[in-house]
């Protein structure tokens, strides 16, 4: 428990450490690069499944044709 | 045009949820009520997590007992701004020997440190009653957003967040996919239903090895271990597993209508072993894990309002997430079968993803 005590306290406490420090700032940076590139190449995928779709509905369609 | 709102309302949510989830802070708290070496019996620290002890020490108050048998001690000094150094007073009897802390600060309000102190030199008497506080304790000031402070959990109560609606959203796939195996052996031909299952399974899975991740990284900070021997726990592995077998099936399989009704019956009992293994068999046996065996879950007492601002959206937009991948894993599945029964290259223009298999 002390040890635990000592490890969560050390000179301030755990919220100057985090939010003190900018540490927070460092880490939602991070994420949020992470979720934008995230979004940014899904949203990329999807315009070219759309086009592509769109290909494969014409091409099917011409098919059909006589 | 729906797969794009739901990306944009997804990467929107989430990235409010990240923010919130970096950037409010904790709420007040006790640790412990420390014997001060020289006098183990006349002098203690309280020791606080994200307490204000330094500010406004004179107006600082501090009392043990039990709720509605209390007796107030000395406050001598604030060491900082998470110690406070108070002087005992001691009853000639006790009700229990077992005393609660209460510490009272005007930044923080009254904090509770329950059975912060055992105490063997007073005798007990349970009847012994305690003459009413001399002045009110008034309400603490308005300390802004935080999150609820929570022994043992402390500032990993932020996992929260991520942990929990990842397993949601793996639910709410397992559900879909399971919907769409029930409609493909209704059929007695090749259903879309089953590339609908194919990529619901595989998205679940993905969702539920971050949902194992997230929760082992949080045992680590809160049990001590990565891992410990709990049927929630397994259970949850299992479900993985049984997930992950899926995907073997299917592979194995080189005739489409065969894999089709094959797998479809597999994911009708891989879900079920889901919903048996994580939600019944933990609650009728011994768990660590809450809402499970017994313990409550975070919303029967601390999940507050400034968490569930920030825990439903999280859920609404990780279900979103899940749904978008699952969206485009399924539509990269059809391009690619397509393609396939063109004889065409394979080459789709898109960079292969781990939600994408070439068949």
């Amino acid at each position: 428990m002390n040890f635990l005590i000592a490890l969560l306290l050390q000179a301030t406490p755990m919220e100057q450490v985090f939010f003190g420090s900018g540490k927070a700032w460092v880490v939602l940076a991070v994420g949020a690069t992470i979720l934008l590139g995230l979004v940014g190449w899904i949203w990329r995928a999807q315009n070219r499944l759309k086009r592509l779709e769109s290909r494969m509905k014409s091409l099917d369609s011409d098919q059909i044709q006589p | 045009m729906k797969d794009r709102v739901a990306l944009l309302a997804s990467g929107a949510l989430l990235l409010y949820v990240i923010a919130m989830t970096c950037l409010v802070p904790l709420g007040p708290g006790l640790i412990a009520l420390e014997p001060v070496a020289d006098a183990p019996l006349q002098r203690f620290e309280v020791v606080g997590l994200g307490t204000h002890f330094a500010g406004q020490t004179t107006q600082s108050r501090v009392f043990v007992g039990q709720p509605g048998a209390v007796w107030e001690w000395r406050v001598l000094e604030a060491r900082s701004n998470s110690r406070l150094l108070v002087e005992s007073v001691w009853p000639e009897k006790l009700r229990s020997k077992s005393l609660d802390l209460f510490v009272y600060h005007p930044t923080d309000g009254t904090l509770l440190l329950e059975n912060a102190l055992h105490v063997e030199h007073v005798p007990v008497d349970a009847m012994t009653t305690f003459p009413a506080l001399s002045q009110p304790i008034p309400p603490g000031d308005a300390l802004g957003l935080h999150f609820p402070f929570q022994p043992q959990i402390f500032e990993s109560i932020r996992n929260l967040l991520w942990h929990v609606p990842m397993w949601f959203t793996m639910f709410l796939l397992a559900g879909i996919g399971f919907v769409a195996s029930i409609r493909q052996l209704g059929s007695n031909r090749l259903l879309a239903a089953d590339g609908q299952a194919e990529a619901a399974s595989r998205v679940a899975l993905f969702f539920g090895v971050l949902g194992l991740i997230t929760g082992s990284i949080w045992a680590r900070f809160t049990w001590g271990t990565w891992w410990v021997d709990d049927p929630q726990l397994n259970g949850a592995l299992v479900t993985v597993l049984v997930y992950g077998g899926y995907g073997v099936l299917r592979s194995s399989l080189e005739e489409a209508m065969l894999r089709a009704r094959l797998a479809a019956v597999y994911n009708l009992f891989a879900f079920v072993i889901l919903v048996i293994l994580l939600l019944i068999l933990p609650r009728f046996s011994e768990s660590l894990h809450p809402g499970k065996g017994g313990n409550p879950g975070f919303n029967a007492y601390d999940l507050d309002s400034t968490l569930r601002l920030v825990f439903y959206p999280a859920v609404v937009g990780w279900g979103m997430l899940g749904w978008v991948l699952y969206r485009l894993g399924y539509r990269m599945d059809g391009a690619t079968r397509w393609m396939e029964a063109q004889d065409a290259p394979q080459d789709l223009g898109i960079a292969s993803t781990p939600f994408s298999v070439n068949k």
